[in-house]
């Protein structure tokens, strides 16, 4: 009786509460918004736990503008558009760094950013392809796509699939890790490829397909780490506490198998599978917070991520390709030897997942669940 | 009679710890029930609706039953032995079966995973619970149960976990229980039996002691997140469930739908865990009446030298709260080497180098000890204080009969521990905003969720030791002439001293260890202690293999320090002062 009576006294006593907090609205016409937070000289920059970013590079930032820099770290590009949407009424950070374009167009509708006011010049074309605004910068780029096991298939006598619809069958049965697309950016990323991909079919579609491969006993993760490291046998899983090497098929990155080669004295035994629009051009982005204190550090140091000797080295140091024209994987022990390349990536615009982004993330999870 | 100010400086630190620890909550409830526009009663009864919702509760009743049940079955019999007798560096002993409690979950996963991968032990005599071939997957096989493998080794873990609990609450009453009461019972009729004495002995005198920590246990495993997620890749907790889909949730007109689920989730954990902290509580005032207790010493002695049973058990729980933590120390000197030839392994110091310089883009080791024991520090001088006050009061209620009272308040103190720590995150994160978002800037911010995590636990410490305090010691005290301040130390404080070292060291290392909150923060500010090391490290690609070498080195620090932490503490711990979390 008693516990009766503390459970309904809490939720009665939480009910009324809703009144102390006013509903919030996103959709605005975006202005400029007054800082958030106190500007005491210090640069704060808002991203994951990105290891291109190291003490050195920041270090060295400091030295040349006397900016001192401090990191606010989230999970991954989905944890930043979280929290610049959670603090929106008072941003603690002034920089982000990682906000990739499956999530950029939401941080734009929601006025999150604002205009940089830099000049970013030598960047490759299909790093600029997605977005071209004043108000984010591509840093870093790379494909991401379906990542196999060669020395899995030859053993099975298995052959390399060639149309997605094939990993449906009975073969591929168990076998295959995605990182879900609500949780992970490269799950989302693929999510991408895969609308893509079944939309140039006329009698299939991507959410059946999915469905299939729940059918399928497809593996379903909550961040890549999970997908690669714990059940992919074809990476450094391998070699790491915890390895369940139960699928021979993940999502990754295309140049994935290079960064295994550069590691591991230029030998791997995973590939990618190249198959035409079954891949999407991931593009990593910075941008001025709206919201932010020290603007001034901010666009200083956009410039600065772009220059070569950072931006230059973020094959080695971040494990995605640079965005500035003239930069290649480096060829040190197979890297660039190892990275596959798609011919036909996936070349989803701007508009089409800015509007279509949930919808699709609602229609997997019912297609998902229900299968 | 207490003085006014007396009662208005202690309503006034009550109030205030209620309020802290339970605005959070409703600040993220008002939150949520603004984005997704239910009430909480629409928001629990639309449970069953929400995405993975159903399948995490029966998964998470299950492991944290099958946990509870376990921890007691390996607990019991090494309290029971290390009560019983007198065991030459018993100080050591008690500091290594209660280090488990205060490691960090991704440590301890990290311990787990290294003792049943490929190379180890068990999977050589034919237990393999991560791969789940051979016996287990043929287990498997046979039952149609997917994953019991994974279940096993997440329920072992949770034993290893909570073990210390089981320790703590048992084995001080052994220790003390006067031996007259054994050698009476034996020549009674009912007693001559084992199961007879330990229907009519041990059952009324431990029982509510053992279910007490079992269902202390079952709450903590209910709340489990990391061990989950890297025992039991396949399922999810609630509370896993909510860290999943927790970071967008509060945000209006923005992935609602995360926003529902984390609203539902947390309305049925929280109504749960109160259930448990119900009983809880009620279980450890029934433990706490007084039986007839002697000298540790004497008791012991009257027993003779442990036996062969005594040593193979006590010996065997202490293998097993060392070996995950050897495992994670061996890790950190392991190299792994592949090259186009194969791969091998080197011993080396190469993970440490990195750990103490911060090479791999990360605080150095020494940095986050630094903020990692500034923290700690800060939470003991704020908690210890509130704990006691807490404490006191509830005993004070309960001298003066006002029993209900005192029984709301113990459940209060208990709130933090039944409230998800994404629902602590979330509110602490709106609350701050909205009332002073310069806090953010403010270095030691941490320490206040700390201090709201840690206060229960200096309560479970300090209240019991008050309750067996026999009023009549200060009396004589005072009887004697002495000072008020002398005749508090005395007849008081000198009774409690221990316990209060023991809360001390364990708030310290609660602190150190304390990685959920501390995690929260970092997404609004720059805090990284030890614990958030490890964790950004082990998250991170391990395409270098020196990263998780040196997320081994980092966690190997911080052991270390809990370790020197209780060893000194069980130092200063009078005997037979063990009782109670």
């Amino acid at each position: 009786m008693k516990i009766r009576l503390m459970v309904l006294a809490s939720l009665v006593l939480v009910a009324p509460l809703s009144g102390c907090i006013e509903s919030v609205s996103t959709k605005e016409t975006c202005t400029v918004l007054p800082a958030g937070h106190d500007d005491d000289g210090t640069l704060r920059i808002l991203t994951y736990d990105i290891s291109a970013l190291s003490d050195e590079v920041l270090d060295d930032f400091t030295t040349e503008t006397g900016i001192p820099v401090e990191m606010i770290k989230v999970d991954d590009a989905g944890g930043i558009l979280d929290q610049m949407m959670l603090t929106k009424e008072a941003q603690q950070a002034d920089l982000m760094i990682g906000l990739d374009n499956t999530y950029l167009p939401t941080a734009i509708d929601n006025c999150l950013l604002r205009p940089h006011e830099t000049n970013p010049d030598n960047i490759t074309a299909a790093a600029a392809a997605f977005y071209e605004g004043p108000l984010a910068v591509p840093f870093d780029q790379g494909d991401v796509c379906l990542n196999f096991d060669e020395d899995m298939l030859a053993e099975a006598n298995m052959s390399i699939p060639t149309h997605l619809n094939e990993l449906t069958e009975d073969e591929w049965k168990g076998k295959i890790a995605f990182p879900s697309p609500v949780t992970s950016s490269p799950g989302r990323a693929f999510l991408v490829a895969t609308m893509e991909y079944f939309s140039l079919e006329n009698d299939n579609d991507a959410m059946s397909w999915w469905s299939g491969m729940i059918d399928n006993d497809a593996i379903i993760t909550t961040g890549w780490t999970e997908a690669y490291e714990t059940h992919y046998t074809g990476g450094y899983g391998e070699y790491t506490e915890g390895h369940i090497g139960d699928a021979w098929m993940t999502v990754s990155y295309c140049h994935s198998p290079g960064v295994e080669a550069f590691y591991s004295g230029n030998s791997t035994h995973s590939t990618s599978l190249m198959i035409d629009h079954a891949s999407f051009h991931q593009v990593e982005y910075t941008g001025l917070i709206n919201g932010a204190a020290q603007i001034n550090g901010a666009r200083l140091f956009i410039d600065y991520l772009l220059t070569p000797e950072v931006n230059g080295n973020m094959p080695e140091n971040n494990l995605m390709y640079s965005v500035l024209e003239g930069y290649d994987l480096p060829e040190t022990d197979g890297y660039r030897y190892h990275a596959d390349v798609p011919s036909v990536v996936t070349v989803m615009d701007y508009e089409q997942i800015h509007a279509n982004m949930d919808q699709w993330l609602e229609e997997w999870k019912t297609a998902t669940q229900q299968a | 009679m207490p003085r006014n100010s007396e009662i208005v400086g202690r309503g006034f630190v009550v109030m205030a710890y209620v309020a802290l620890s339970s605005v959070p909550f409703v600040y993220a409830m008002a939150r949520l029930q603004s984005v997704t526009g239910q009430t909480p009663l629409e928001a629990f009864l639309e449970f069953p609706e929400a995405y993975g919702a159903t399948e995490a509760l029966q998964f998470t009743l299950l492991e944290a039953s099958a946990s509870a049940l376990l921890t007691v079955l390996f607990g019991v019999p090494i309290a029971w032995y290390l009560g019983r007798y007198h065991w030459r560096h018993a100080t050591m002993l008690r500091a290594v079966f209660s280090v488990p409690f205060v490691m960090p979950a991704i440590v301890v996963a990290m311990g787990f995973l290294l003792l049943i991968d490929q190379q180890s032990l068990l999977f050589k005599v034919g237990l393999d619970l991560r791969t789940e071939t051979g016996v287990i997957g043929a287990y498997a096989d046979w039952t149609g149960w997917s994953h019991p493998g994974h279940f096993l080794a997440l329920i072992i873990a949770h034993a290893w976990f909570n073990l210390s609990l089981i320790i703590r609450f048992v084995e001080p009453t052994v220790a003390r229980l006067d031996p007259a009461w054994e050698e009476q019972m034996s020549l009674l009729g009912q007693g001559q039996s084992t199961f007879g004495r330990l229907r009519h002995l041990w059952w009324p005198v431990l029982g509510p002691a053992v279910l007490c920590a079992a269902s202390l246990s079952f709450l903590f495993s209910f709340t489990s997140f990391a061990l989950v997620k890297w025992l039991t890749p396949f399922n999810q907790t609630l509370e896993s469930l909510m860290a999943s889909y927790g970071g967008s949730a509060g945000i209006a007109d923005y992935r609602v739908d995360t926003s529902e689920i984390v609203m539902s989730a947390s309305i049925v954990q929280f109504l749960i865990l109160l259930g448990t902290l119900y009983l809880t509580s009620t279980l450890q005032r029934r433990h706490s009446n007084r039986f007839a207790l002697v000298s540790e010493h004497g008791a012991q002695a009257s027993r003779g030298p442990p036996t062969l049973k005594a040593k193979v058990t006590v010996y065997a729980g202490f293998l097993f709260a060392l070996a995950p933590m050897i495992a994670a120390v061996t890790a950190s000197f392991r190299i792994r080497n592949r090259t186009a030839t194969g791969t091998s392994y080197t011993w080396g110091m190469e993970a440490w180098n990195a750990a103490w310089a911060g090479d791999l883009s990360t605080l150095s080791v020494t940095e986050a000890l630094t903020n990692s024991m500034i923290f700690a520090i800060g939470t003991l001088i704020v908690a210890l204080p509130v704990g006691w006050i807490l404490a006191s009061t509830i005993h004070a209620l309960e001298i003066n009969n006002n029993h209900r009272l005192a029984k709301a308040l113990d459940i209060a103190t208990l709130l933090p521990l039944a409230i998800s720590a994404i629902m602590v995150g979330l509110g602490v994160l709106l609350g701050v905003l909205k009332s002073m978002p310069s806090l953010f800037q403010w270095s030691l911010l941490p320490i206040l969720p700390h201090v709201i995590l840690t206060v229960p636990f200096v309560v479970r410490i300090m209240l019991p030791a008050m309750r067996s305090v026999d009023p009549k010691w200060k009396e004589q005290a005072s009887v004697l002439g002495l000072n008020p301040l002398r005749t508090w130390y005395h007849g008081y404080f000198s009774f409690i001293r221990g316990p209060a070292v023991v809360a001390s060291s364990l708030t310290l290392a609660f602190s150190l260890g304390e990685f959920g909150a501390s995690w929260l923060l970092v997404r609004s500010g720059s805090w990284d202690t030890l614990s958030v090391l490890v964790d950004t490290l082990m998250s991170r690609p391990k395409f270098d293999p020196l990263v998780q070498p040196t997320a081994m080195a980092a966690a190997t620090v911080l052991m270390m320090l809990t370790f020197l932490l209780f060893f000194l503490a069980e130092r200063f711990r009078a005997e037979g002062e063990g009782g109670g979390f």
